[in-house]
C-alpha cells in the first residue's frame, strides 16, 4: 500500500515536471523581442545571437554567471576572465560572410532547353522576328554547349519607310529577308546573382554570354527590277555571339532575355538594271557584313528537373 | 472493495499516472516544433540591407544614344538628377542636350551622295534628261543637302517618378559582388526638336538649303534600367528610355494629300510628321549624397 503511495507521488511528480520544463522554454517571456533578436542575428550568421539569446535570462541567469566567475577568481586567479563588457558588446565580428552562399539551380550535367521569340533591333527597313529554340548542355555549371535554331520566314515585315524614301528620294534601298539560321554555341555564365522584390520575395538570376558559328539563309527582295528578278534563299555563313539574363522562378524554370547578333555576309540586290534584265548573274550586286541583332525572351527549361548538392548548405 | 481490489486499484492508478507522465514528457517536443518552424519565422526575407537610396540625392552625368535611326543618330550629353525617399521610390528629373553630337547614317550619306550628282547634273540646267527628271522630282523633298534638313533631338527635359521594385546582389567571376537594383521609370518629357519649316512652295533652287525650325514636344518618357553599386557613394548605370514622338525626320513631304491624306501634297506640314516609338540607351556614373550608405535593421 505505501509502495502504491509512493508509486502514486513519483507519477505525479513525473506528469508535472513537463509543465515546468514547457514554462521554461517559454520563460523569456519578458525578452521576447530580445530572443528574436538572436535569432535574426542567426539569420546574418552573427556569433553574438547566442549572447543575445542568454541575455533574456537577465536576473538570474547574470547572477549565476557572476557566481560561476566568482568560483574561477576564487580557485584560479590567474583565470579570472577581466572583461570590459562594453567593450566587448561594440567589438566588430569579422566572421566569414558569403555573398551568394549557394547556387539557387546548379546547372552542371543538365539540359536546357530555351524557346523563345525574338525581334530586331537594328534593322530598320525589314524586321525579322522569329520562332526559335536552343538546347544546351551544361558540362560544368558554368560552361555549357548547345544549339540554337530560329526560323523567321513567315514573319518577315517591309517598314512602310521603304517606300516613302523610294518615293521622297528616289533612292532604294535594298532590302533582305531571312529563311531561318542554326548555330552550335559555347557559353559561359560568368555572373549570378539574386534579388529582393519589394524587400520580400527573393529570386535567383545569372547572366551568360556565348559565342559560335553556324549558316542563315537569305535572300534579297526584288525592289529595283521586280518585274524581272526573283531570288531563292541561301545558307550564308554566319558567327554568332549573345549576351543573356536568366531569372529562376524554380529551380528548373526560368524567364530568359537574350540579346544576340548573327554576323554574316549578306547579298543584295543590284542597284542597276543590265541591258538583259533576265540575265541572273546580274542580279545580285554588293555584299555587306550586316550584324543582325535580336531580342530574345522566352522560357528556360532545365532537365532534370531536380538536382543534389555536392555539400550540405 | 477489499484491501487487494484497492491495491489493485491503487496501482492501476499509479500505473496510469506514471504512462501518461511519459505521455506528457512529449511537451519538450512542441518546443522543438518551433525550432523547427525556425526562429527566423516572422523575420523579414532581407536584412542588413545597405540603404543605397534611401534619403540621398543622385545626380548621375549621363551619355545617352539613339537607336533605330533612319537618318541621324544622335549622342545626348545631360544628367540624372533625383532624390529617393525610400529605398523603392524616388522623384527625378532627366536633362540632356543632343545639339552637339548627330551623326548621318549611311543611308542619309547615300541619299546625299544621289542628291548631289543629280544637282551637279543639273546645274546649270541641261537639256531635259534622266538624272534632270530625277531631281525636278525630288525637288520639293531634297534641299542641296540631304543632312542639313534631318530632323533632330536638340535637348529632352523629362521630370520622372522612379520605383525600384529589385534590388539584390551580383556575382562576377565569383570574386566581384556588387550591389544592384532595377529601376522603373516614368513621367512627362519636353522634347526640343529641329525639323524642316512648313512651306506651301517648297521647291529647292539647289543652292538654298531649306529653312529649319523649332518647337517643343510634349510626350510621355518612362523605361527600365540597372544600378551597379561601385562603392558607398558611386554606382554605374544603364537605362533604356522609350520616348513616343511624332516628328519630320527626313524633312520629307510624304503625306497631306490624296485619300486619307497618305499621299505628298507638295507642302511641308505637321501631317508629314511620322509617329515612332523613339528608342534611348543610357550610360551614367551616378554619384549618391551623402556619401555613406545607412544599413537596415
Amino acid at each position: 500500500m505505501k509502495k502504491s503511495r509512493v508509486g502514486l507521488l513519483v507519477a505525479a511528480a513525473l506528469w508535472l515536471f513537463p509543465l515546468h520544463a514547457w514554462a521554461q522554454g517559454k520563460a523569456p517571456a519578458e525578452g521576447d523581442a530580445a530572443a528574436e533578436g538572436s535569432a535574426e542575428e542567426g539569420a546574418e550568421g552573427a556569433e553574438g545571437a547566442g549572447e543575445e539569446g542568454a541575455a533574456p535570462a537577465e536576473g538570474d541567469a547574470a547572477a549565476d554567471t557572476g557566481d560561476g566567475l566568482a568560483d574561477i577568481c576564487k580557485i584560479d586567479p590567474a583565470a579570472c576572465p577581466n572583461l570590459d563588457m562594453d567593450k566587448e558588446a561594440a567589438r566588430q565580428f569579422k566572421e566569414p560572410l558569403y555573398a551568394v552562399q549557394q547556387v539557387y539551380a546548379l546547372r552542371a550535367r543538365r539540359f536546357e532547353i530555351f524557346p523563345y521569340w525574338a525581334t530586331t533591333l537594328n534593322d530598320q527597313f525589314v524586321s525579322h522576328p522569329g520562332f526559335g529554340g536552343s538546347v544546351n548542355y551544361y558540362i560544368t555549371n558554368v560552361l555549357y554547349a548547345g544549339l540554337d535554331g530560329i526560323y523567321y520566314e513567315p514573319f518577315n515585315q517591309i517598314k512602310d519607310f521603304n517606300a516613302q524614301v523610294r518615293r521622297a528620294a528616289r533612292v532604294a534601298v535594298p532590302l533582305v529577308e531571312y529563311q531561318w539560321a542554326a548555330a552550335l554555341h559555347l557559353g559561359y555564365v560568368p555572373a549570378y546573382g539574386k534579388f529582393a522584390a519589394f524587400g520580400d520575395l527573393i529570386f535567383h538570376y545569372d547572366a551568360y554570354v556565348l559565342g559560335g558559328v553556324g549558316v542563315l539563309s537569305a535572300r534579297p527582295i526584288p525592289v529595283i527590277d521586280p518585274d524581272n528578278r526573283t531570288f531563292t534563299y541561301e545558307p550564308e555563313l554566319a558567327f554568332t555571339a549573345a549576351l543573356g539574363i536568366r531569372v529562376f522562378v524554380s529551380r528548373w524554370f526560368g524567364i530568359t532575355g537574350e540579346l544576340r547578333d548573327y554576323i554574316f555576309q549578306e547579298r543584295r540586290e543590284n542597284l542597276t538594271i543590265a541591258p538583259n534584265p533576265g540575265d541572273q548573274s546580274t542580279w545580285v550586286g554588293d555584299t555587306a557584313l550586316v550584324n543582325n541583332i535580336q531580342l530574345q525572351v522566352g522560357a528556360s527549361i532545365f532537365i532534370p528537373f531536380s538536382f543534389d548538392y555536392r555539400l550540405p548548405k | 472493495m477489499t484491501t487487494k481490489h484497492r491495491n489493485i486499484l491503487t496501482r492501476l492508478l499509479a500505473a496510469a499516472l506514471f504512462g501518461s507522465a511519459l505521455v506528457t514528457l512529449a511537451p519538450p517536443a512542441q518546443a522543438q516544433e518551433i525550432q523547427l518552424t525556425g526562429p527566423l519565422a516572422g523575420a523579414p526575407a532581407t536584412r542588413k540591407l545597405r540603404l543605397h537610396r534611401e534619403g540621398r540625392f543622385e545626380l548621375a552625368p549621363t551619355v545617352t544614344f539613339t537607336l533605330l535611326d533612319e537618318y541621324q543618330r544622335t549622342i545626348i550629353l545631360g544628367a540624372r538628377l533625383g532624390y529617393n525617399f525610400t529605398d523603392w521610390l524616388g522623384l527625378g528629373l532627366y536633362a540632356g542636350y543632343g545639339g552637339l553630337l548627330q551623326l548621318p547614317t549611311s543611308l542619309a550619306e547615300q541619299i546625299q551622295e544621289q542628291n548631289q550628282i543629280r544637282i551637279t547634273a543639273a546645274t546649270p540646267p541641261p537639256a531635259s534628261n534622266a538624272l534632270n527628271t530625277e531631281r525636278r522630282l525630288t525637288a520639293v523633298n531634297l534641299g542641296p543637302d540631304f543632312e542639313e534638313q534631318l530632323g533632330g533631338i536638340d535637348w529632352i527635359l523629362s521630370p520622372q517618378v522612379t520605383a525600384i521594385p529589385l534590388r539584390g546582389k551580383l556575382a562576377l567571376f565569383q570574386s566581384i559582388y556588387m550591389d544592384t537594383d532595377l529601376f522603373a521609370f516614368a513621367g512627362p518629357a519636353f522634347v526640343g526638336l529641329t525639323e524642316r519649316a512648313d512651306c506651301t512652295d517648297c521647291v529647292s533652287d539647289n543652292v538654298t538649303p531649306f529653312p529649319m525650325t523649332s518647337r517643343v514636344a510634349i510626350t510621355a518618357s518612362f523605361g527600365l534600367g540597372f544600378n551597379f553599386y561601385i562603392n558607398q557613394w558611386a554606382a554605374v548605370s544603364w537605362e533604356y528610355r522609350f520616348l513616343p514622338l511624332s516628328w519630320n525626320r527626313g524633312g520629307f513631304d510624304t503625306s497631306g494629300g490624296g485619300k486619307d491624306e497618305e499621299f505628298p501634297d507638295n507642302q511641308i506640314s505637321s501631317a508629314d510628321r511620322q509617329f515612332e516609338f523613339k528608342q534611348l540607351m543610357s550610360l551614367s556614373f551616378v554619384v549618391n549624397l551623402p556619401s555613406k550608405t545607412r544599413i537596415s535593421e
